[in-house]
Formats: C-alpha cells, sequence, structure tokens
C-alpha cells in the first residue's frame, strides 16, 4: 500500500494532466453531438462539484466556526445552532410543523433587512453619479489649491450628453403610468428600445468573448500543458487536427447516408 | 450554377467545420511569438494606477471568486493582479466565496511568492471558503477576526502575522474581487458601501457592460474587464503571462468570428435575392 502511495505521490502531476487531458477531451466529444462519453463527464464532473462543495463547507466553515469551538473550546451553547437547524426538518411532521415556520421566519426576517441595505449601497450611489453635467468648465480649485471639480472639455460634454438622452429615452420606455400616446414619449420610448437592443447586443458580443477565452485556455491546457506528455505541443496539435477530420468525416458519413 | 452551388454550401455548412476553423484560429498563434500591442481602456488604467499607489505593507483583501468553469478568464486576471500587489509589497489576504478557488488561490500565491520573498502567515494568508456570502460580510465588516478565526491550514488569526493590525474593514487598504459570477455584487452591498473601500473588480467579460455602472458611480475605483484586462494589464505591467500568450489566439478567434459573421450575413442576402429572381439555390 505505501508503495502504492509513494507511486501515486511521484506521479500526481503527470495523473493531473491526464486525467485533465481526457476529461477535457470527453466534454468536448458534445461538440460532434450528444454522447455517452459526453454524459458521463458531465455527471462525473457535477458529482465531484457537489462533493467538493460538501467537504469545504465542513473543512472551512463547519469545523472551525462551530465543531472545535463546541468541543476543544467548551462553547457548549453553540449546540444550540444545531438545535435551530433540525428545527427546519420539522416542516415534515404535521402537528409540529408551526416550529418550523419560527425558523423560517427569522430566516426571511434577516434576509429583508440584508436586502435594505443591499438596495440602499447599490443603487443610492449611482442615482447622483447619473446627474452629469452638460457645460464645459475649468478645473474649480479652493483656497489651498485642492481641486474640487475636475475640469470638463467639450468631448467629456458630449460623451454627458449621449449618456443623459439614452438615459432619459430608456426610462421612458419603462413609464407605465400613461398610456404612450404622446408623440414625443412614444418617440422616445422607440429610441430607448432601440438602445436597449444596442446593449444586449453588447452583452451578447461580450459573451462570445467569455466563451472564446474559455476555450482558449482548455487548448492552452491541452497544447502547452499536456502536449509536453506525449511528445511535444506539435504532436498534441496534430491529434486536435486529427480528432477533428474523424469527426468531419463521420459528419459526412451520416449526411450520406440520410441521404 | 457554380456561383449559386457556391452560396448553398457556404450557407449550409456544418458548425463541426467552424469549430474546426475556430481550433485552427485559436491553436495556431501558440507555435509563434509575435506580441501585437494592444491599447489600455480607460478602465484598466484606473485599477493599475490604484494598485501603484498603494504603500508597501498596505492591506489588501482579495475576494477570489472562481472556478475552474472560468479559468480561461479569472485565472489570468487573478495571475497579474497578484504579480503586481506583490512588486508593491503589500500584504494579501485571500477570501472565497466559491469553494474551487481556494486551491487555485493557493496555487498561484505559492508559485509566486518565493520570486517576490513572499512567505505564507507572514505576508500573505488564505482563508478558503465561506459560504452564505452576505451574513459572512455582515459579520466580517466589524469584527475580522473572529469572523475569519482560522486560515485553510487552521491556524488561528491572531497567531498569523499578516493580520496583526486588523480589526475591522476600516483597516482593509483595499479591495480586489476577481469573480465568476455576482459575488462583487455584496462586497458593494456589505463591505464597499457601509465602509467606504476603495474597491476594484476583475470579472468575466459577460458582466462587463453591466459593471460600468459601478465604475462611474465610483463604487469601483477600477476594472479588469475579462480576459481583455488581463492582457492589458501584463502589456502594462511588463510581464508575460498567460493572458499575454493569449492575446494572439483571442485576436484570430474574434476576426475569425467576425468574418463568418458578415460571410453568413452576405450569403444569406445572395441566396434570398436568387429566390426571389425565380431560380433555385441548387
Amino acid at each position: 500500500m505505501s508503495g502504492f502511495s509513494n507511486w501515486l505521490a511521484a506521479h500526481t502531476d503527470t495523473m493531473t494532466l491526464w486525467i485533465g487531458a481526457l476529461c477535457t477531451l470527453g466534454l468536448f466529444s458534445i461538440l460532434y453531438r450528444e454522447n455517452k462519453i459526453y454524459r458521463f463527464f458531465e455527471h462525473l464532473f457535477l458529482g465531484l462539484s457537489m462533493g467538493y462543495l460538501m467537504g469545504n463547507i465542513w473543512t472551512d466553515t463547519l469545523r472551525p466556526k462551530w465543531w472545535i469551538p463546541l468541543w476543544n473550546d467548551g462553547e457548549w451553547w453553540q449546540i444550540g445552532v444545531l438545535f435551530c437547524g433540525l428545527c427546519y426538518y420539522l416542516m415534515f411532521f404535521k402537528k409540529v410543523s408551526w416550529i418550523s415556520r419560527l425558523i423560517i421566519g427569522f430566516i426571511l426576517g434577516v434576509s429583508s433587512g440584508l436586502a435594505f441595505q443591499a438596495f440602499v449601497n447599490d443603487y443610492w450611489p449611482q442615482i447622483p453619479a447619473s446627474f452629469k453635467p452638460l457645460w464645459p468648465h475649468p478645473e474649480l480649485r479652493d483656497k489651498a489649491g485642492h481641486i474640487l471639480v475636475k475640469a470638463l472639455s467639450v468631448p467629456d460634454v458630449l460623451n454627458n450628453l449621449i449618456f443623459m438622452i439614452i438615459l432619459v429615452c430608456v426610462m421612458s420606455y419603462f413609464f407605465f403610468s400613461l398610456e404612450q400616446n404622446n408623440r414625443v414619449l412614444k418617440r422616445s420610448a422607440t429610441a430607448g428600445r432601440w438602445m436597449m437592443m444596442f446593449s444586449f447586443g453588447a452583452i451578447f458580443g461580450s459573451t462570445m468573448m467569455a466563451r472564446i477565452a474559455l476555450l482558449i485556455d482548455r487548448l492552452d491546457f491541452l497544447i502547452n500543458d499536456f502536449g509536453p506528455q506525449i511528445g511535444g505541443q506539435g504532436v498534441m496539435f496534430i491529434v486536435l487536427l486529427a480528432l477533428c477530420a474523424v469527426v468531419i468525416l463521420l459528419v459526412r458519413r451520416n449526411e450520406r447516408e440520410q441521404e | 450554377m457554380r456561383y449559386r452551388n457556391i452560396i448553398y454550401f457556404l450557407n449550409r455548412i456544418d458548425r463541426r467545420i467552424l469549430y474546426t476553423l475556430l481550433i485552427l484560429a485559436i491553436t495556431i498563434p501558440f507555435f509563434y511569438k509575435i506580441r501585437i500591442p494592444v491599447p489600455i481602456s480607460r478602465q484598466t488604467d484606473q485599477l493599475y494606477s490604484a494598485v501603484e499607489a498603494l504603500p508597501a505593507n498596505s492591506m489588501v483583501l482579495f475576494g477570489a471568486d472562481w472556478s475552474a468553469s472560468t479559468r480561461g478568464e479569472n485565472r489570468p486576471q487573478s495571475e497579474a493582479l497578484v504579480e503586481h500587489l506583490m512588486r508593491k509589497k503589500v500584504r494579501i489576504i485571500i477570501l472565497c466565496f466559491d469553494p474551487q478557488a481556494k486551491f487555485l488561490m493557493q496555487a498561484i500565491m505559492e508559485k509566486k511568492g518565493p520570486s517576490h520573498g513572499y512567505k505564507e502567515k507572514r505576508d500573505w494568508a488564505n482563508f478558503g471558503y465561506r459560504p452564505s456570502q452576505a451574513n459572512f460580510l455582515k459579520a466580517f465588516g466589524p469584527d475580522i477576526p473572529t469572523t475569519l478565526s482560522m486560515d485553510i491550514h487552521g491556524n488561528r488569526v491572531q497567531d498569523l502575522p499578516v493580520m496583526q493590525g486588523v480589526q475591522t474593514a476600516h483597516d482593509i487598504d483595499m479591495l480586489v474581487n476577481v469573480t465568476g459570477s455576482t459575488t462583487s455584487d455584496a462586497y458593494v452591498q456589505y463591505l464597499q458601501g457601509s465602509y467606504h473601500l476603495k474597491m476594484a473588480a476583475a470579472i468575466t467579460s459577460v458582466m462587463v457592460p453591466e459593471a460600468f455602472n459601478r465604475l462611474d458611480s465610483g463604487q469601483f475605483i477600477g476594472m479588469m474587464p475579462g480576459l481583455q484586462g488581463a492582457i492589458e494589464y501584463e502589456q502594462k505591467l511588463g510581464y508575460v503571462g498567460r493572458a499575454s500568450i493569449a492575446s494572439e489566439s483571442s485576436s484570430a478567434a474574434h476576426l475569425l468570428v467576425i468574418a463568418l459573421i458578415f460571410l453568413g450575413n452576405i450569403c444569406m442576402l445572395l441566396e434570398r435575392r436568387i429566390v426571389q429572381a425565380g431560380g433555385a439555390a441548387k
């Protein structure tokens, strides 16, 4: 057993690279079509993540924050936390299910308070930041020479103007208190909808960028990290090309069979 | 007839051929060491300046909230930021709201630390994964030692030299959040807003358009947007890391996607015209 442990310790890096490469290629097999290899690696990944999460909750939170104080530091009253947690499960027993509602009510109250603070800290600073100056001016300083207001150039003003127009147009789109029959309101709402479409386009473009970045990382791993394991980056590049060629040939064969 | 067949073929090209082209566009630049300079965006420049302005021995809270699923963007960002922070000789404490991040960050710190003379416990500490971010940060702000209690090796906070003098969030000089999810929201809501911390975020590209609100309002003093931000930061830093290696692959892949979008639309319009003219495409 110790021989195996030593062997494992000596080959951990190599095994990590091989397992990583096999998992990557297994998951990439979805690019051909839905298949059992992909399903296997998908379930493996989900199971591992859940197990890993549970392990981390114990080692990083429950053990240092609850178990050690309870057993080693004599903080016996921490057993009450376990009792409160278990009360949650009383919802499955009709006669005493009211006890679980006490705990749920407590959690809801805390969450509501937190949500209010979250809203204030998150959105309030953005409201004054939306009011932007629309006239160019030089830098303003106090008597001690400290900058009170930064200089505003003509391009800055143009930026602010575009920002204000978009803000008003988009807000008018969400103005539902009146029927939007008024010509000005109607046009600004339509413009607002267009602006949002541009914004969604930008978000979609960013999503593309993110996905490409993730693909670059995996291919970087396969070629630059795993490649040397099988004879070099060039060899891995040829293996990848060969896999792509096999996939294309399989697709062509399926097409011919369907015809 | 030949022209029509080409249009027909291009409109129905199998997606797996496009995947192969994308793989080629990404992998071929790995074999060439060309470095195309990229313009530095305002938000990356602001983040760089904020880190640059930190005096030595400042305390930086490094919120690492990413996992293997966003490693392509968040790892180069983390490496570039850690490189800069270590050059500035500041103290770093790592906190994760994603369970995978603690080991991913530990590996980065252990790799970079020795070359900068950084030692764990003395110059940096990793406090690992904590669940329930909102509740945790609410408790963290007024009493850091009690809330953190131990690092990932089981060392108590009071035994860590790096934590000397750190009691509340007011003792933190800068908060950097590298994230692949919405954890920067909770940092703004329960820490930055309440304690007026200097906060910067390194986020994935998907989140960038919405994060500009926070940059405009001053809630973020700087931002590193996706892999592109990491490329810019490395260039600003004069450091060749993961992002710089991926730079040309990223450009090539984007050019290919743009070209394919143009080609697809042109072919669609041409085929529509052929059909309207009364001729079948094939």
